[in-house]
């Protein structure tokens, strides 16, 4: 059956001499991957059009259910070249897509993963040195995905506490926590920024300059968050370590 | 018999752009071939294995330790060209006039699949710059996003030292129609235009 739909390249992964899987997030399916014949090759009908980032008109090829169909049209939208062609934004979206990777299950669609990915990156492309940015990205796409990390009290009675504990994946007042060790203890600041974060809209977000120090602190509570469910670190964290 | 005829035509499917049926053709010339042909075939494939390593200062394929184009004395000792795999050496070669030394990354960057900077041959890269008064380095990894990163990485990387960092032009491969470019090659097309 062929089917239509828009979506976003995450990630492409060379497949025998020539072809390409191609992975997509799209609006109406979700995470599918597609199998794209000979796009290497130079004069290949597909162009720029399966490189990480490019928001396309996708047609594809195959069963319903079929685990690789083959992607037969791929008309692009949006290249948001400007993103892939600097290196540091570019590390940046990385981190945003591994995400998305990790957390969106495959064939599962989600319209508001796939709003908050093209707009995030259209703000990328305007401003891309905003750690800001990336943060609001992850507790949105943890909260739309089920595993947003609760700041705003005690996961359990909901009393006020302010440790975060990365193994309950949300605040214990100090009754609830006892007998466990204390994990990661929260500034006010920081809460403020989490509960603002996911009020905000997107659109007001370069209105907002909260401290560095906030933001950093913010970023790595919810990594350490991300690490404990996934189970491993951030590839794209250690290459930017490296 | 047809074990051994089935078993060639497994392994021969392990090349790659070769299927199935190109695979039973290829078992039936292979033994319809003259004896010493077919054996040629088998010895030179034992022989590069067993002696093909990579040279000790670009990462080309040799079989000594330095390859022939880095022990070559007529080419241009100042510039680099830096690819990917050895196998886009050879491309490079065919185009006569860029007679200079090649340095293989053997790969490209890759943050999300993990492959980062120590991944792949850079330091290398960066203490033969510093090593050999290397003047120019042309980046000629694949035009697409991983090669793109990775080019600008080097180029960040060398900045400090006086060399100076180039980058193979983008555009529309020749012999194509301009109507079937996409957007973003025809811009880049029309970004590195010059006067005719």
């Amino acid at each position: 059956m062929l089917q239509r739909t828009e979506g976003i390249v995450l990630k492409t992964s060379p497949f025998g001499e020539a072809d390409l899987i191609v992975t997509y997030l799209t609006s109406d399916h979700g995470i599918i991957r597609t199998f794209a014949k000979s796009p290497r090759k130079i004069k290949s009908r597909f162009g720029s059009s399966l490189e990480p980032l490019t928001c396309a008109r996708i047609s594809f090829w195959g069963r319903e259910d079929s685990a690789l169909p083959r992607l037969t049209q791929s008309d692009i939208i949006h290249s948001f070249h400007s993103i892939r062609s600097t290196l540091n934004c570019f590390l940046r979206v990385s981190e945003v897509i591994e995400l998305t990777l990790n957390f969106l299950p495959e064939r599962e669609a989600s319209k508001k993963v796939y709003a908050l990915l093209m707009n995030t990156m259209k703000v990328m492309e305007s401003e891309c040195n905003t750690g800001l940015l990336l943060v609001f990205y992850k507790l949105r796409l943890l909260e739309a995905v089920g595993f947003l990390p609760r700041f705003s009290g005690c996961g359990r009675c909901g009393k006020k506490g302010d440790c975060f504990y990365v193994s309950h994946g949300t605040v214990l007042c100090g009754s609830c926590s006892k007998g466990h060790q204390p994990s990661i203890r929260l500034s006010p600041g920081v809460v403020n920024l989490y509960a603002s974060l996911l009020g905000w809209s997107i659109a007001k977000l370069d209105r907002i300059k909260p401290p560095e120090a906030f933001v950093s602190e913010l970023s790595a509570v919810i990594d350490e968050h991300v690490k404990y469910i996934t189970e491993r670190s951030l590839k794209t964290k250690s290459f930017r370590a490296s | 018999m047809h074990g051994i005829i089935e078993n060639l035509i497994s392994e021969l499917t392990r090349l790659p752009g070769i299927g199935r049926k190109t695979a039973q053709r290829l078992a039936f010339f292979i033994l319809s071939m003259p004896d010493a042909e077919a054996l040629s075939i088998a010895k030179a494939i034992e022989k590069v294995k067993e002696k093909a390593r990579f040279c000790s200062q670009c990462y080309n394929i040799t079989e000594n330790e330095i390859c022939e184009i880095c022990s070559d004395e007529s080419r241009d000792r100042s510039r680099i060209c830096v690819v990917e795999e050895p196998s886009n050496i050879l491309v490079i070669e065919r185009v006569k006039g860029l007679h200079c030394l090649y340095h293989v990354l053997l790969g490209a960057l890759s943050p999300i699949d993990g492959i980062t900077p120590e991944k792949l041959k850079i330091k290398e890269l960066v203490q033969r710059v510093r090593r050999d008064g290397i003047q120019e380095i042309i980046m000629a990894t694949n035009p697409n996003t991983k090669g793109e990163i990775t080019a600008q990485y080097i180029r960040e990387l060398l900045s400090p030292m006086a060399v100076k960092v180039t980058r193979i032009a983008y555009g529309l491969p020749m012999g194509s129609d301009i109507e079937f470019a996409d957007e973003v090659t025809l811009g880049k097309a029309l970004e590195g235009r010059r006067e005719l």
